[in-house]
Formats: C-alpha cells, sequence, structure tokens
C-alpha cells in the first residue's frame, strides 16, 4: 500500500513509468463499473423470466 | 433495413472501441524530462542526471556528442558538456558559473531524433552571486530541430502518461450528458403526452446516465490523486460532476417514494426536465464564474484549448462516438428489459 | 388579457390568505425563527466569537439554508386537506404558484433579516475583521442567495407535496443538489463582501443569482400545472 502512495517521486505504483498505472486503473474501474451494472441487468432479467414461467403455469 | 442499421451501429461502437483500447495503449508517448539529480547544485564543476520518460529519447548507438544540453539563468544560455546518455537520462558536466542572473535554472535538452526537451526549475544554485553568466560560461543557442515525432502523444509535465486517460475518463461524461439529454427530451414528450412509453425512456436513460455519471466520478478521483495529488479537489466542473451525480439520484429517489403511484411519470417528468435545465445551468455557466484545474478554462468548459494534438484527436473522437454509442446501446437493453417487465405485471 | 387578471386576482387572494395563515397559525412563523436563532447560538458558544472569515460564511449559509428548508419546505402541504382540495379544484394552477413564490419571497425577506441580525448580534464580524469593506453588497448577497434558494425551494415542495407519505425527507433530497450552484454563488459573494476585494469585480454574482432565482421561478410557473392536479 505504501508503494501505491508514495507522491512526489517516480517510484511507487501509480507514478513509475510516468503514470502509465494511473491509466491501468481508470480502465479497470470502468470495465469493473461496466461489468456490475450488466450483472444487476442480469439478476433483473432472471427474476422476470421466473415470473413469467410461474405466471404460465 | 432496420436489422442491419442495428448491426450497423452496435458492430461500429465495438470496433471503434477496439481501436481506441488498442491505439490508446499502444500509441507511444512523446518524452519529456521529469527531474535533475541533484537539483541543488553549487559553484564548482559537478555532473548533473537528467531523467526522461516516454519514448526512448535515445538509443543505445547514439553518440553524446549527437546530444546538447544548455541551461537558462534568467535570459542567460550556460554551457554543458554531455558525458553519457542511456534511453532515459543524460549525464552532463556543467562548471557552476560563480555569477548569474537568477539561482534557479531551467535545461534546455536538444536531440537529434525528439526535438528540444525542456524542465522548467531544474536545479538551484545556492551560493551563486547575482550579476551577469561571465563570457567563459556562457553558450549560444543551438539551432532548434523539428523532427518528426510519428505518431506519439504530446507530452504534459505532471500528466505525463496518464493522458491516455482522456480516452476513458472524458467520454464517460459526454455519454452522460448525451444520454440525459435523450432523457429529457423524454420526459418534454411525456409532458406532452402523458404516455407511459415516454416515462419508460426517460427512467432507462437516467439510470444508464448515473452509472456513467459514477464511473466518470470515480476515475476522475483517481486520476486526480496522481496528478493534483488529492481525491477531491474544489473545483467547478467537479461541483458540476456531484451534483449532477445526485440530483439524478434524486430523481431515483422520488420515483421510489411515489411507489405504484400513477401520477409518478409526470412528477417524475417535471422533476426531470428542472433536473437537466438546472444542469446545464452549473455545466455551461458556473466554471465561467471560477478558476478550474481542468484544461479548457478562462470561460470555456468545452476542451478547445486543451492541446489536443492531431495524433489525440485521432483516437479522442472515436473514443467519444465509440463510448456514446455503447452506452445508447445499454439504454435499449434496459428499455427493452423494463418494457418486458411492465408488460409481464400488467397482465 | 383578462385571463392575465383572472391569473394575477388568483395570486393576490392566495398570497392573502396564505398571510392569513401564517399569523392565525403564529406557531410556524415562530418556530422558523426560533430555529434560525437557536442555530446560530449553536453556532455562537461552538465558535466562542474566534472566527475566520471562511467558517463564519460557512455557518451563516447552513443556517440560512436550514431555516429556509424549515420555512419554505412545507409550503405546500400545510393547509387543512379540505382547504387544499378546494383550492385544487377552484384555483388556477400558475395564479397559485404566483401567490405560493410571493408568499416564500416576504417569508424569504424576513428570514434573511432574522439570520443577519442574530450573527451579528451574538457572532459579530469574523475575526480580524472590524466591518466589512462592502456591508451593503453582504446584504444583498445573502438577501438575494436566499431569493434564489427559495424559488426551487418552492418549487421542490410543490413536488414533494404530491408524494404521499414522507414529504419532509423527499424534500430534502431533492432540494439540497438543486440549491448547490446558489449555494456556491453567494458563498463566494459573501466571502468576497468580507474581503477587500474591489466591488467592480463582486457585480457580476448577485446578477447572476438574480439571474438564476427568477429562470427558476419561471421554470417552476410553467412546469407546476402539470403537478398540480395530475
Amino acid at each position: 500500500m505504501n508503494a501505491l502512495l508514495l507522491l512526489n517521486s517516480l517510484e511507487g505504483f501509480f507514478f513509475g513509468s510516468g503514470k502509465a498505472h494511473v491509466v491501468t486503473g481508470v480502465a479497470l474501474i470502468i470495465l469493473a463499473g461496466i461489468a456490475v451494472s450488466l450483472w444487476r441487468m442480469d439478476r433483473r432479467l432472471s427474476q422476470l423470466e421466473k415470473e413469467s414461467r410461474s405466471d404460465k403455469s | 433495413m432496420k436489422g442491419s442499421w442495428n448491426w450497423f451501429w452496435k458492430g461500429g461502437s465495438v470496433l471503434l472501441l477496439t481501436y481506441v483500447v488498442v491505439r490508446g495503449f499502444c500509441t507511444p508517448l512523446q518524452p519529456g524530462l521529469v527531474s535533475a539529480t541533484p537539483s541543488q547544485l553549487s559553484v564548482a564543476p559537478q555532473v548533473v542526471d537528467l531523467v526522461a520518460v516516454g519514448q526512448p529519447f535515445a538509443t543505445s548507438e547514439d553518440l553524446p556528442a549527437s546530444f546538447d544540453v544548455v541551461l537558462r539563468s534568467g535570459d542567460q544560455l550556460i554551457r554543458t558538456d554531455v558525458v553519457a546518455i542511456t534511453p532515459h537520462s543524460v549525464r552532463i558536466q556543467i562548471d557552476v558559473p560563480p555569477t548569474m542572473p537568477s539561482r534557479a535554472l531551467d535545461a534546455y535538452l536538444f536531440t537529434p531524433a525528439s526535438g528540444t526537451l525542456f524542465l522548467g526549475n531544474a536545479c538551484f544554485v545556492e551560493d551563486a552571486a547575482k550579476g551577469d553568466v561571465p563570457p567563459e560560461f556562457s553558450a549560444s543557442a543551438p539551432d532548434p530541430q523539428e523532427p518528426d515525432l510519428g505518431f506519439s502523444f504530446p507530452y504534459q509535465p505532471n500528466i505525463m502518461e496518464s493522458i491516455r486517460n482522456l480516452l476513458w475518463h472524458v467520454p464517460m461524461w459526454f455519454a452522460m450528458f448525451f444520454i440525459m439529454g435523450l432523457g429529457f427530451v423524454a420526459s418534454l414528450a411525456q409532458l406532452r403526452t402523458d404516455s407511459i412509453g415516454w416515462d419508460m425512456r426517460a427512467e432507462a436513460a437516467v439510470k444508464t446516465g448515473l452509472v456513467f455519471g459514477l464511473l466518470g466520478l470515480a476515475t476522475g478521483s483517481l486520476w486526480a490523486r496522481w496528478t493534483w495529488g488529492a481525491w477531491w479537489v474544489s473545483d467547478p466542473q467537479l461541483n458540476g460532476a456531484l451534483v449532477t451525480v445526485l440530483l439524478y439520484s434524486g430523481y431515483l429517489v422520488l420515483r421510489s417514494a411515489m411507489g405504484d403511484d400513477d401520477r409518478v411519470g409526470r412528477l417524475a417528468a417535471v422533476y426531470n426536465v428542472f433536473a437537466f435545465v438546472m444542469l446545464v445551468i452549473l455545466l455551461m455557466v458556473l466554471p465561467r464564474y471560477t478558476e478550474s484545474l481542468h484544461p479548457g478554462k478562462d470561460g470555456n468548459p468545452g476542451f478547445n484549448s486543451y492541446d489536443l494534438d492531431n495524433s489525440l484527436r485521432a483516437v479522442f473522437y472515436p473514443a467519444v462516438i465509440g463510448w456514446g454509442a455503447l452506452c445508447y446501446w445499454m439504454y435499449t437493453l434496459r428499455l427493452r428489459m423494463n418494457r418486458c417487465a411492465h408488460h409481464l405485471l400488467s397482465r | 388579457m383578462g385571463q392575465t387578471l383572472h391569473t394575477l386576482r388568483t395570486a393576490g387572494t392566495v398570497a392573502r390568505l396564505e398571510w392569513q395563515l401564517e399569523w392565525r397559525q403564529g406557531h410556524q412563523l415562530a418556530a422558523v425563527g426560533l430555529f434560525a436563532i437557536a442555530s446560530v447560538y449553536v453556532a455562537f458558544q461552538a465558535s466562542d466569537q474566534h472566527t475566520g472569515a471562511a467558517a463564519w460564511t460557512a455557518m451563516l449559509w447552513l443556517v440560512h439554508l436550514f431555516s429556509g428548508f424549515t420555512a419554505i419546505g412545507r409550503l405546500f402541504d400545510r393547509e387543512r386537506s379540505n382547504v387544499r382540495r378546494y383550492l385544487q379544484w377552484s384555483a388556477e394552477p400558475l395564479g397559485l404558484m404566483l401567490g405560493k413564490l410571493f408568499h416564500a419571497v416576504l417569508t424569504t425577506t424576513a428570514l434573511t433579516a432574522v439570520v443577519l441580525g442574530a450573527f451579528l448580534l451574538f457572532l459579530g464580524w469574523p475575526q480580524g475583521i472590524e466591518s466589512p469593506g462592502k456591508p451593503g453588497l453582504l446584504v444583498l448577497g445573502a438577501w438575494l442567495g436566499g431569493l434564489s434558494m427559495t424559488t426551487t425551494l418552492v418549487f421542490v415542495s410543490a413536488v414533494a407535496s404530491q408524494v404521499r407519505n414522507g414529504s419532509g425527507a423527499l424534500a430534502a433530497v431533492l432540494g439540497l443538489p438543486l440549491l448547490l450552484p446558489q449555494l456556491i454563488l453567494a458563498t463566494r459573494l459573501t466571502r468576497g463582501a468580507l474581503s477587500d476585494e474591489p466591488w467592480v469585480m463582486l457585480v457580476e454574482y448577485p446578477v447572476f443569482l438574480g439571474a438564476l432565482g427568477a429562470g427558476t421561478a419561471t421554470i417552476a410557473c410553467i412546469l407546476f400545472p402539470y403537478i398540480w392536479r395530475a
């Protein structure tokens, strides 16, 4: 964690190689966010499917 | 006809985003100087290392003789000798003059392949007297070279490699604004026609837009921590972004508080129209009245004055279109899901 | 022409009714005043008269904001339900809205006077400031900031009153984010009026605050017919 938070030098995870890892972090956040929202829609759809099945029977 | 159009834009958004991700990560960053060690000098001959990041500015075969470094004090130049180079650093031998106009020195590195690299306030000389640089220490400026850097992203101090975030973080806000605008139009139509269809469109738009708004906040916060030094700063754009997310959370709270009241569509539409107008005021007008850390300041909330060079532009515009199309896709999915739910529940 | 006159007459009647209601149920007005003064007194106790300009401004606007919420937040559901039903079917929506807005403006003016007065009485000026460079601008800013908050609050209160059960908390959730632009401008104006910044640099803040208040009032009037009688 210490390495992640190092400020004012070119050491530390997010500062190493000219802050390239900040981009990695940002990209991961976005992919994770979209995945979470898809997962929530998936859950809602499963629920709807269950309801429609129980309606028919 | 409609089917092929669907294939076209959905496939197009995926292709565009693939292009953006590949180009965004593979395009090299132009080199830039980040630091000098040691940065505290005294009046004596000594050795200093200048450190660079980005694309290598030198290859291992390059000779020190083809590089040139001068230090600037005030409006006068000080001579140095390049003794060794590696792809990401250059070692110079400098004879610090006893008198100079300013104790803070800027460094200029002239390279054959990458042009001129600049580092402001690179070194500080503690014990120099004020005065002109003696002629035996001074240098004349070499001819500036303008090499062809090829397809590469511009180096900016402090931002460095994270300039690639422009292709991730910024389109989130564009996409959110686009989809919220769609929700606004749907709400206006809802007020005119009072139909459930427009209400469902507005709701789906707000929910999708909120996902993108939250992602914009989270990514912006991470980026701010490593460029401005804090997770959150007081800045008109940030205030606007936070208020946007809060406003639309209010919309969802209003909807859930109404429950299955049949006036929910109309009331939510009224709130949405009011919120969007407020949002436009906030995001367009407020930054003009306060300073901003964001680029494109001086009263312009857009990106015109950001030095988007042509390479960045060639990836940034596809990124905006690609993320916008993906956002619209997510919106249509949610809308269709809500339609099914409505259909099922009203049977 | 006749329509306009009718609207204005409705507005006048509603404003007068509100006024009478306010005096008949004196406890509501007293409650707001008490809330304002008590919160200023809490601020005074906590700060012990050694408050810098930043904290002073923050406390002023927090007190102003929450007093405004108390005063205006329930503007649309305090009539007894039969009066409300009567208004709903007889009064013209635009006239009703204008009447309520007028009443809210009067209330806010009084509230600004109470809050500022209590602040000067208990806390005095912030530490290090004998008297502010621009007291007129300070008072104008407090009043205009209050007004532009009030027009938004009236709208939010109208929306929240349409929701069965629990409109108090709902008004806060819907209202606070909508009030942030006004608050950002108002706090900056107050800080500027306390500092020695030249007058001309600050002139755009009151102008913009006034425009924001007028703009939100206009949108509220346009949208109100859609929620009333919904």
